[in-house]
């Protein structure tokens, strides 16, 4: 997980700290280039005293090359000086050979200044270099206004770089210290204050179906503009509800709907029979000496009783509100041909009806939505097709899953009725929920819709995978 | 004269008697001194001076020069009553200069020259150094130039020509210091001071090593001009520096100098010096 992908109410005080960090080290840096320079300034200073006293007390003796006055000046500073910075001071005439040394092993007399000239620095442009403990310096001597020869010290600067570390130590010690706190600090105050950011954020990622509503007691009061997000985020979760709930009932009703636009077929389903049944009652009572007009009478009356029986049980079965864990079977099949057929022969619609599965295998998928999804598109199907068109209905049970396919003649669906059907966009205004409904009960077996057109008809396929959704 | 009476111009005549000898009594003794012994040390010159100052019953001033010629010069011109020598100067001008006494120094009235060089140096005699760089004390001083350079005179050799740098360092504690820090190989040093400073000074001497000893030569001597050897500045002189290790003071100061007394001595102490003199003058 990146940076990106912590929490705000982490990321927000890791930046402070950082910029806590990058303040503490540009402030070291400044404190140390100002120490810097007042021990380069100090230093400076120092070896010019110790160059312009040595010059002075050495300049007669330089100029008579005496070499034992050189030494015994040398020495006696060096002794008065014991503990000091100097370490070393070679004094020699002008064209660079050695009168001199406070330490003859070094810097033997007569020999060549040369080879400690390299890493010498002249003492106006004297600088400490990194950890070197010690550095030189070289400078000319000069007296009665000649220059007699040169002096090169080696002084002691431990101290100096001692004290620059002991000073880095302290600030490194002193920023992390300041730092830590000032993070801490921080990150405790950045939590505090996004509190209500990770409280809505916790609400949010925790939404599944329903969005929740924060309760009254953790709106932040006097944080006007979280006390509005929190308000917002409440209002929105409301409306969220109340449009789920508006859905529920909308599927709910749709089952009537199918119902209802079936009702005036259903009507003349029970009212056709009923004229029969009635003259056949009439025949009963006018011959009802007459056995075997009566027998046949009842027998009308039998069918026509079992046909209205027939159209109220799949009435109700369609209209049953707990078909919850019934498995699908060839009977919802027929019944949902009783209950359409007559519906496309008031329209004088042709019916192409095609089942082919048996009993086991359909047992694997539920029967409930099942059905509304056939009968849904049938409608659909019945109504694009319009007066005199042509229909297809096949059910086939493959290893693959259940194929409904529903074809009619009609000119296809329109882009508002394919959204609905194969896409979750919102619902566009001035249509039903059907095909929606269809959509989300295929989506809730598993299912797949695919939506074909060719030259004369459309056709809707419903792919439902098997055991996908429990029966 | 008013007021003048009988006893106060008897008091007055016998006032002008006494003053000069008064005068004469607060007139200092005048003592030339060179680095012939610790010339670092501020407490032996103090005690020196006390105690001849009680000896003599005369205050003593003490004169000190760098080198033995300014001593010598300042003593042959009158500008002193005495001075500490060292033998090589006195016999140079013998004519002009009488012996006072000469200091006993662990019982004998003799001392030797040292030749040192620093302790790692593997030199074990005169011979090896040869090529190297040489401290002497002072051009008028026996131990600390005419031992070493009539050593080398034996050999026929020259003190500039057998080393390749030689220098003055006007002091037998400066030719220590030269050798023990190693701005010279060797060094001439007068082996009194060399042994006086192993003890107050071990961890100066410890840095050197004598590799050669010269004979017992005279030590060196107070001295005084022959013309004033009997003028009673230098019998003052004599009698307290003979009589030194009788009283406290001379004790103190002839401890802190490490010598034993001072005894009259005479010219025949200093032969081997003479003999040296005649070598280098031979070469």
């Amino acid at each position: 997980m990146g940076f990106r992908g912590l929490p705000l109410s982490l990321r927000v005080p890791l930046i402070a700290a950082g910029l806590m960090v990058l303040v503490g080290v540009v402030a070291s840096q400044q404190v140390m280039a100002a120490l810097g320079k007042v021990q380069q300034e100090r230093l400076r200073e120092l070896a010019r005293l110790h160059v312009d006293g040595l010059a002075v007390a050495l300049g007669p003796s330089v100029l008579r090359r005496d070499v034992w006055e050189v030494y015994d000046t040398l020495d006696r500073a060096t002794a008065a000086m014991a503990g000091q910075r100097m370490i070393l001071t070679v004094v020699a005439d002008e064209t660079g050979r050695v009168i001199a040394a406070s330490d003859p092993q070094r810097a033997p007399v007569d020999s060549a200044l040369d080879p400690l000239l390299p890493t010498a620095q002249a003492v106006d442009d004297l600088q400490l270099a990194g950890d070197a403990r010690h550095v030189r310096v070289l400078a000319d001597l000069a007296y009665q206004g000649r220059r007699v020869g040169q002096i090169l010290s080696e002084l002691d600067v431990a101290d100096l770089v001692a004290e620059r570390r002991r000073a880095l130590a302290l600030l490194l010690a002193g920023n992390a210290l300041a730092t830590l706190a000032l993070a801490t600090g921080g990150y405790l105050a950045m939590r505090r204050m996004l509190r209500p950011v990770s409280v809505l954020s916790s609400h949010m990622a925790a939404t599944e179906g329903t969005p929740q509503a924060i309760s009254p007691a953790s709106i932040p009061t006097g944080d006007t503009e979280l006390a509005r997000l929190f308000l917002t985020y409440n209002a929105m979760t409301g409306a969220a509800g109340a449009a789920a709930e508006a859905e529920r009932r909308l599927a709910e009703r749709e089952r009537f709907v199918s119902l209802g636009r079936l009702s005036s077929s259903l009507a003349h389903e029970i009212n056709n029979p009923l004229g029969g049944l009635l003259n056949a009652t009439d025949t009963i009572r006018a011959y009802a000496d007459r056995p075997e007009v009566v027998r046949d009478a009842a027998a009308l009356v039998d069918r026509g009783l079992r046909h209205l029986r027939d159209v109220a049980r799949v009435t109700l079965e369609q209209n049953r509100l707990d078909r919850h864990g019934i498995a699908l079977a060839p009977e919802d099949f027929d019944d949902l041909r009783l209950l359409f057929a007559p519906e496309a022969l008031r329209l004088g619609q042709t019916l192409d009806w095609q089942v082919q599965a048996a009993p086991d295998v359909l047992a694997a998928w539920p029967s409930a939505p099942v059905r509304q999804i056939a009968l849904n598109l049938l409608l659909n199907a019945a109504t694009a097709a319009g007066p005199g068109g042509a229909l297809a209905f096949a059910a086939r049970a493959a290893d693959d899953g259940l194929h409904l396919t529903i074809a009619d003649s009609g000119p296809g669906l329109s882009p508002q009725a394919q959204a609905r059907l194969l896409t979750d966009g919102p619902v566009p205004p001035g249509g039903g929920v059907g095909l929606r409904l269809v959509r989300d009960l295929v989506a809730g077996i598993g299912g797949r819709i695919d939506y074909a057109r060719d030259a004369e008809r459309s056709g809707i396929h419903v792919l439902l995978p098997a055991g996908a959704a429990p029966c | 004269m008013p007021g003048c009476n009988r006893r106060s111009f008897v008091g007055l005549c016998a006032a002008m008697l006494v003053a000069p000898v008064v005068l004469r009594a607060a007139e200092p003794i005048r003592l030339g001194l060179t680095p012939v012994f610790l010339d670092n040390d501020a407490e032996v010159i103090a005690r020196l001076k006390a105690a001849l100052g009680q000896g003599t019953g005369r205050p003593i001033e003490l004169v000190q020069r760098r080198t033995y010629q300014e001593v010598t010069g300042l003593l042959l011109e009158g500008g002193a009553d005495a001075a500490w020598l060292c033998g090589y100067p006195y016999l140079q001008h013998e004519q002009a200069l009488a012996l006072l006494g000469v200091p006993v120094w662990r019982g004998q009235p003799l001392y030797r020259s040292y030749l040192i060089t620093g302790t790692d140096d593997p030199a074990a005699a005169l011979a090896d150094l040869r090529g190297g760089s040489h401290a002497f004390s002072d051009p008028d001083s026996n131990s600390g130039w005419l031992v070493t350079a009539s050593d080398l005179a034996r050999m026929g050799e020259r003190p500039e020509t057998f080393f390749t740098r030689t220098l003055f360092t006007y002091g037998h504690r400066n030719v220590v210091r030269a050798v023990a820090g190693g701005l010279m190989r060797s060094g001439s040093v007068d082996g009194y001071v060399w042994e006086a400073l192993a003890a107050v000074e071990p961890g100066l001497t410890a840095r050197t090593r004598v590799i050669a000893r010269s004979e017992p030569l005279g030590f060196p001597p107070f001295v005084t001009r022959r013309a004033s050897a009997d003028s009673e500045a230098a019998s003052l002189l004599r009698q307290a520096l003979l009589t030194l290790a009788d009283t406290a003071e001379g004790r103190a100061a002839l401890d802190l100098l490490q010598l034993d007394g001072v005894i009259a001595g005479e010219g025949a102490l200093f032969d081997g010096i003479r003999a040296r003199m005649r070598d280098v003058q031979g070469v």
